[in-house]
């Protein structure tokens, strides 16, 4: 069969270009965007996801990793002699600012434990050596930090809580959902410096089961010891991060909308410049059906060009969306595309091109081939 | 052999509240092998009742028959389908598709009429040799003088074998001598493959090839 819906789009090579740019812009709109979530989303639980606890001990009801409420540090030695219970440490998760240079204050989240190595936090170091930590008045910083604290060196000092640390190192992939900066310090440095707040006090207990064990008989035991605390396990722990964020904060009914809206961008620019070519071009239709054409090769016609469009866009879109990755990662943003939302957004693309060459049909198919005839 | 009959066709326009009558009662019929000029003066209804008896619009009142049998539809659909089996057209504005190439053209019209693939291929390049394009089979219409383009039109009308053409104005857009070419071609064409050709016009040269002339005026016949 002769493809007289593909040749005649590329026939007129401008309107065929602002189609495909038009499909293409609000793909990559989508991708982009929802990318950006999803890599914020990521944010939300890659502490728990990378440290190696197989239990998080949290105070009742705590919302999401990022909001902690501190309990008695003592309960880890409850903890630890729960049968089946490898090891069991504190971990605090406290919120510090930070004077800056500029004279501007910011805040970093603190994650502070007395053994990092144990718990593989952090688990991506840039420059240091966790172990200087207990060393001395040190903290150290994500690189991402430079985004919102300025640039800063191995070696710098700055003023946190009205204390000179020194940073001794940086990390890589420390970001927490609240965009707040991830820095890593000791322990008992941490309790001294908010003293009032968590002298004898703790946010989480990490817990690291023996090889064997059962893991809702280890936590229902922790759980009677602890009435007034929560278990979960990595997975849900993440879970409960995640959705709270997703969820409970309406952020996630902010991505749908942005993805209605870029699908209705593509589907306004489609329908419009097929719509529009479609008029240019009725009196080839009307010759179609003059010569005998049905409806259906008619929109044979159509659909094939609406689908060329939404082939060509999506790939445009798709390839543009990929290069804002390197991008995005300069300025320590992550944009995250799993594969199952890419062939999502294809489909959805093809679905939008052919709902709007809907609209051209219905003209179409009401034309009279007389007016073939007319001069 | 009679293929085509129009018997007492009327035919008027209803434009708001004023009704244009515009074919009183014609009849006419046509055979295979035969070419039948259609003449008349601008405005008279040649081109209403071309359309009339190519199934593009129905008759208010009167009888179409093609081949022997009645057109009892109404329904653009089954319009549409009498049309591709049995009707070919060529017009006077060519209404080639302007992104096909020559070949491409008359092969899309294979298309609509229900031969693909290599068979198509081969029947639109044979059409393109019979008028005479071969070396123009990869051309736009754009690259076509307007003798080449209405050539093309009567390659495409010829597709898919129809017993009967309709031609309307085929000459008008063409100065005299490549009108007069044309008309050769098509007058060939007819006899040869035995079609029956109804060309309908305002010019009194294309008489020339007319195996009858029928004269219409203000929507009436005057036999000539
Ligand atoms: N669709 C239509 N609606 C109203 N009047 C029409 C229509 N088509 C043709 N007419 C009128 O019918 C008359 C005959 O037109 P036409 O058949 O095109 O004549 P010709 O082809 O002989 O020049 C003209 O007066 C024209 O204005
Ligand atoms: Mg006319």
């Amino acid at each position: 069969m002769v493809d007289l819906g593909f040749k005649t789009l590329i026939h007129d090579k401008t309107r065929f270009t602002i189609t495909v740019a038009g499909v293409a812009f609000a793909v990559t709109l989508v991708l982009a965007q929802v990318g950006l979530f999803f890599g914020l989303l990521d944010n939300s639980t890659i502490s728990i996801r990378k440290s190696s606890a197989d239990l998080w001990i949290t105070s009742h009801n705590t919302a999401n990793v990022d909001f902690p409420q501190q309990f008695s540090e003592t309960y880890v030695e409850r903890v630890r002699s729960v049968p089946g219970v490898a090891r069991a440490d504190n971990l605090i998760l406290t919120y510090m600012s930070v004077s800056l240079p500029s004279g501007a204050t910011e805040n970093t989240v603190v994650y502070a434990l007395k053994d990092f190595k144990t718990w593989n936090l952090p688990w991506s170091i840039k420059e240091g050596q966790v172990e200087d930590l207990r060393r001395g008045r040190f903290f150290m910083l994500d690189e991402g930090a430079a985004n919102r604290f300025g640039s800063f060196k191995t070696g710098d000092f700055r003023e946190v809580q009205e204390t000179r640390l020194r940073i001794v190192g940086q990390t890589r992939e420390a970001q927490s959902f609240t965009t707040n900066p991830i820095s890593f310090m000791d322990y008992d440095l941490a309790q001294s410096m908010q003293s009032d707040y968590l002298n004898g006090r703790t946010s989480y207990v990490l817990v690291k089961l023996a090889p064997g064990a059962d893991v809702e008989s280890v936590r229902h035991e922790i759980q009677r010891r602890l009435p007034y605390n929560d278990v979960f396990t990595r997975d849900e722990w993440a879970k409960k991060s995640h959705d709270y964020w997703v969820v409970s904060t309406g952020l996630g009914m902010n991505s749908y909308l942005t993805v209605f809206l870029g699908c209705l961008v593509g589907v306004v620019v489609v329908a419009q410049t097929l719509y529009t070519s479609t008029m240019e071009h009725i009196k080839e239709f009307g010759t179609v059906k003059a010569i005998g054409g049905s409806n259906s090769d008619i929109y044979l016609i159509l659909a094939r060009q609406a689908s060329i469009a939404a082939a060509a866009g999506f790939t445009i879109g798709l390839l543009f969306a990929l290069g804002l990755v390197p991008l995005a990662s300069k300025v320590h943003l992550k944009l995250i595309m799993p594969g199952p939302f890419i062939a999502m957004v294809a489909i959805g693309t093809l679905i939008m091109c052919l709902s709007a060459s809907l609209l051209s049909f219905r003209k179409v198919a009401n034309i009279d081939p007389s007016l073939v005839f007319r001069t | 052999m009679t293929i085509l009959k129009g018997d007492s066709i009327f035919k008027s326009f209803q434009d708001g509240k004023i009704e244009t009558q515009v074919l009183h009662g014609v009849s006419l019929d046509l055979a295979r092998g035969e070419v039948v000029i259609l003449e008349g003066p601008s405005g008279s209804g040649k081109t209403t009742l071309l359309q009339i008896l190519g199934c593009i619009m129905s008759p208010t009142k009167g009888t179409i028959e093609i081949n022997g049998r009645p057109v009892a539809a109404s329904r653009s659909r089954e319009l549409a389908s009498i049309r591709k089996k049995n009707l070919g057209f060529v017009f006077q504005q060519f209404n080639l598709f302007p992104a096909l190439t020559v070949l491409e053209n008359v092969e899309y019209a294979l298309n609509i009429k229900g031969i693909d693939g290599k068979e198509a291929r081969r029947q639109a390049q044979g059409l393109v040799d019979a008028v005479e394009l071969t070396n123009r089979a990869n051309y736009l219409p754009r690259d076509l003088s307007g003798g080449q383009k209405q050539r093309v039109a009567i390659a495409r009308a010829m597709a898919g074998k129809p017993p009967v053409i309709l031609a309307d104005e085929p000459t008008a857009n063409l100065d005299t001598q490549v009108g007069a070419q044309i008309l050769a071609l098509f007058n060939d064409l007819a006899k040869r493959e035995n079609r029956g050709l109804l060309i309908v016009t305002h010019d009194p040269k294309v008489r020339t090839i007319a195996d009858r002339v029928i004269q219409i005026r203000d929507g009436f016949i005057h036999a000539a």
